[in-house]
């Protein structure tokens, strides 16, 4: 059996892979005290969005892991989940579940940039604006919606700074839908605007925010509402900023 | 109106299965994803043909999301968060979003605050349609999985995983 500081300390790990990555805090606290109680040692977790607390239930000890979240990367999440869920199970040891959590911790698992640029692409075509906007208008955002997320993907990798990837992804979508209704080849500006930044939306954070707060975990679901809608400011300021470049040179 | 919503439920499975792939979810959960949005898409558009009110296409859709996702979590083994997250995104209302931050910006305060109004009335209308499906699943989720875990295998990558 496993030292009790090794047990917290890997109960810690897999609850910061998994609120990092995109997993809501009610499967965080139920996860990491599943694990605790399979590998013999009562836990009590409490989640927020900015830490973990993993508690020994018959003594003193407490840790707390400390998360900030970013990238989020649903894969892991299912990992972890059906990882911890086969440990829970008995099917493996701790050894094998140590290993297996510092491998997913470590693995970048990842789909390749053709099928992420033909999954922004599928994105962009907003079935809201079927039969509103016109089959060019859709046409022209599925390369635009491309476009502003390669744009919103590329500086994400060159700044740790909070936002300003969504607002360069909605800066080159304003610029590229006014650009080309100002040349005539589009209808609507707006129409163009509008499909091409889904996928740019905050979905996980939306997605979390409401599951969170249904279930009552209404502190993590106010700051992942908070989050989402800073996010859905910085994209619109992109492109208001983008679009009135546009207007402004070619008036 | 067949045709309408037969386009829509295409546009609307490329659309969770593209937003699947950009969020990086497990490839297993990919087609459930794009068929529970693809539905949900179906039932937003029928009740729009038959309603002009604007919560119960959000609230049924969401339903519709909720009760699909929950039972594909249970089928494909995943987290039930892998399933929803894709399937929303056809349904947040961006073209409101966006409308409103364009008029907020351009100093017109009364259409922006009625836009916001909007998006948080459509907010609460999915927030109440997710309630109601999860109340509904949580009756059936323990036999649901007993017969699952009996009649329906393991998907091939997880059973992969169970031999390494």
């Amino acid at each position: 059996m496993a030292a009790q500081k090794e047990i917290l300390d890997l109960a810690g790990r897999v609850g910061k892979i998994l609120l990092e990555n995109g997993a809501e805090t009610s499967r965080v606290e139920g996860t990491v005290e599943y694990i605790g109680q399979a590998a013999g040692l009562a836990l009590t977790c409490h989640a927020t969005m900015t830490a973990i607390f993993v508690d020994v239930n018959d003594d003193a000890t407490t840790h707390l892991v400390k998360v900030r979240t970013g990238d989020f990367n649903l894969q892991k999440v299912d990992e972890i989940n059906s990882l911890s869920r086969r440990f829970s199970a008995g099917l493996i040891d701790y050894a094998t579940l140590e290993k297996g959590v510092a491998r997913i911790d470590r693995q970048v698992i990842d789909f390749s940039w053709p099928v992420k640029i033909l999954g922004a692409g599928l994105v962009s075509v907003a079935p809201m604006l079927l039969f509103q906007a016109t089959w060019v208008d859709l046409a022209w955002a599925f390369g635009v919606g491309i476009a502003g997320y390669l744009a919103a993907q590329w500086t994400g990798w060159h700044t740790k700074t909070p936002y300003i990837a969504s607002g360069v992804g909605g800066l080159v979508i304003g610029l590229l839908a006014a650009l080309i209704q100002a040349l005539g080849l589009g209808n609507s500006a707006d129409n163009i605007v509008i499909s091409a930044l889904m996928p740019l939306v905050p979905g996980v954070a939306l997605t979390n925010s409401l599951r969170e707060l249904i279930g009552k975990h209404t502190i993590s679901g106010m700051v992942r509402a908070v989050d989402a809608v800073l996010v859905a400011g910085a994209i619109g300021g992109g492109v208001v900023v983008g679009s009135f470049l546009i207007h402004w040179i070619v008036r | 109106m067949a045709v309408r919503l037969l386009i829509g439920f295409i546009v609307a499975f490329a659309s969770s299965v593209g937003f699947g792939i950009i969020t990086n979810v497990p490839r297993r959960t990919l087609l459930p994803a794009g068929v529970t949005g693809g539905a949900s898409w179906v039932v937003y558009l029928a009740m729009g043909t038959v309603t002009t009110n604007v919560l119960l296409p959000n609230l049924l859709a969401a339903v519709t999301i909720g009760l699909l996702a929950n039972a594909a979590a249970v089928l494909v083994r995943a987290p039930v968060n892998v399933l929803y997250i894709p399937c929303l995104v056809a349904l947040v209302p961006g073209a409101i979003i966006y409308m409103a931050m364009k008029d907020f910006t351009l100093g017109q305060d009364s259409a922006a605050s009625q836009g916001f109004i909007k998006t948080l009335t459509i907010a609460i209308a999915l927030a109440v349609g997710f309630v109601i499906a999860e109340a509904i699943f949580a009756q059936i989720r323990p036999s649901f999985r007993r017969w699952v875990d009996k009649h329906v295998p393991l998907p091939r990558t997880l059973r992969e995983e169970e031999q390494r």
